[in-house]
């Protein structure tokens, strides 16, 4: 057996702030090795759950465009940059979805999706609340909901600082979808 | 060495035959230019002269891609006119005495900055009111500047008091276009989101300091706040601005709901309202508090283009970059989405 991913970037904390940090004068230098422990801090976090989290998000993201796209297609009629946005995403959801599980492969799958969803995204912002947009309303939810959810993960130095109420109330309400716009 | 480049260049500046440079070091914070402490000492009239300085200068690569000039030329606009500054010294905008444009101002000694130490540290608790006070007020003292009296009609007016939102969107939808390395479905939603709620027109176009926050200013122990730092963004605009980057939750040091971890919301309100003769007005300040969130991130998406395209090395500018999500949360609740 040896040492995990995560427990080797915990060996590299310790180090740095029981043995190299205790030997430095300059302000300047402790202040970067604080930067470094929390930047490998946030890795730690993302680590065991990076490939599992990139995976189901792409097929959320696959989930959520088909939606969208559905909405757009009767708003879209007359609507050129609306056609286009429909045409984005069918090219999108054509696309080979079955990526490895390769990090750099799920993440530049996930970028790509990402890409489409923001165009979405804005266009949803200047259609919903309007007479009819009842399906762009409810897909323009999920897509926040998923968002959200996306957001809420991980560790951010803020947490122990000034988001540290906020997380804490997001976290003991399960820190799912629905927890999250109940805290929000 | 940049000791001895210093003692040089300070000499040309006092006049004097010889400047002695010590205690050089590099201090944190400040991330948008290098910053250096030291003291000098010359010879002048038969005595000694002692004096402490900070030198600012250009990065490699920086969170923000700012004129150095225009922050000294306002820093010294301001001095005088009851808002604590620094005094500033000289303005260096070619890289030939240290490489990099840079600008020398005066050191102000005994005094915190960071916010760990104002809010946590037991000797500032008992002065936290004092400083909430200070705070506000100065503020409201920007505000009330007559920036073209002081000649810094330079930094562009908007075209009316209704032009300052559109203004400040244009600007860091700009940032976002040009740095963003992977997609921003949240960021490029507020935008939208912020063009269809605009503000109400200023209540009067002021000089907007643009990071007044705890962490920007210096106090002592006193609870007497000696020097605003930090005035890489400033500009013309909405006095609400500033108030609503005061307010926003990355700020709120302690994790609680106070503002700057130094004053409740409705109180800092009020005495702002007192101090400076504006009007609090809630819908303006919830469209600049997600400006002001959406200007951060941009800012740190800023920071991440320049390290992951080998300009800087700095593990702030990597770390920042992967901390963008906790403003999308806050940006998706003001949009109460």
């Amino acid at each position: 057996m040896r040492p995990t991913a995560i427990e080797s970037l915990r060996a590299a904390q310790a180090a740095l702030a029981e043995l190299i940090a205790p030997e430095l004068a300059s302000a300047f230098a402790l202040d970067a090795t604080q930067t470094v422990q929390m930047l490998l801090e946030s890795l730690v976090s993302e680590w065991d759950t990076a490939a599992a989290n990139l995976s189901r998000d792409n097929e959320t993201l696959g989930s959520l465009l088909l939606a969208a796209g559905e909405a757009l297609r009767g708003a879209a009629k007359s609507n050129e940059s609306l056609v286009s946005i429909v045409s984005e995403i069918e090219q999108r959801l054509r696309e080979d979805g079955a990526t490895s599980l390769v990090l750099s492969d799920l993440a530049s799958r996930n970028a790509s999706l990402r890409a489409t969803l923001e165009s979405v995204l804005v266009a949803f912002e200047d259609l919903t609340g309007r007479p009819g947009s009842k399906n762009i309303d409810e897909a323009r939810t999920r897509i926040y909901k998923h968002l959200r959810e996306v957001a809420a993960r991980g560790w951010s130095f803020w947490d122990v600082s000034s988001f540290r109420g906020r997380m804490a109330a997001i976290q003991s309400s399960g820190g799912t979808d629905d927890a999250l716009r109940a805290v929000g | 060495m940049l000791q001895k480049r210093i003692e040089a260049y300070l000499s040309g500046k006092i006049g004097a035959e010889s400047v002695a440079v010590s205690h050089l070091q590099r201090i944190p914070g400040g991330a948008s230019r290098e910053t250096w402490s030291f003291d000098a000492t010359w010879p002048e009239n038969g005595k000694e002269v002692a004096r402490g300085f900070v030198l600012r200068r250009d990065p490699d690569a920086s969170l923000l891609e700012t004129e150095r000039d225009l922050e000294f030329r306002v820093m010294d606009a301001v001095a005088g006119h009851g808002v604590p500054v620094p005094k500033m010294y000289w303005l260096e905008s070619e890289g030939a005495f240290l490489d990099r444009p840079f600008f020398v101002m005066e050191r102000i000694d005994g005094c915190e900055t960071s916010p760990t130490k104002v809010l946590l540290d037991p000797r500032f608790f008992p002065l936290r009111t004092r400083l909430a006070e200070r705070f506000v007020d100065i503020l409201a003292r920007i505000h009330s500047l007559d920036w073209r009296a002081r000649g810094l009609d330079f930094l562009g007016a908007p075209a009316d008091e209704g032009a300052c939102g559109a203004m400040e969107i244009e600007k860091w939808e700009g940032v976002v276009g040009r740095d963003a390395l992977e997609p921003q479905p949240v960021l490029r939603a507020a935008f939208r989101w912020m063009r269809r709620n605009l503000p109400p027109p200023a209540q009067r176009i002021v000089l907007i300091h643009a990071d007044y926050r705890t962490g920007n200013f210096l106090c002592d122990t006193e609870g007497e706040i000696r020097g605003v730092l930090d005035w890489e963004m400033v500009h013309l605009g909405d006095p609400m601005e500033d108030v609503a980057w005061a307010c926003i939750r990355p700020w709120r040091w302690l994790g609680d709901e106070n503002i700057g971890g130094l004053i409740e919301r409705e109180q800092f309100y009020t005495q702002y309202e007192e101090a400076s003769g504006f009007t609090v007005i809630p819908e303006a300040i919830r469209f600049w508090e997600l400006l002001g969130n959406v200007k951060l991130a941009a800012i740190f998406l800023t920071g991440a283009r320049s390290f992951c395209e080998g300009r800087t090395r700095s593990p702030m500018m990597a770390f920042l970059g992967r901390n963008i999500a906790r403003l999308e949360l806050e940006i998706m609740d003001l949009m109460e989405v």
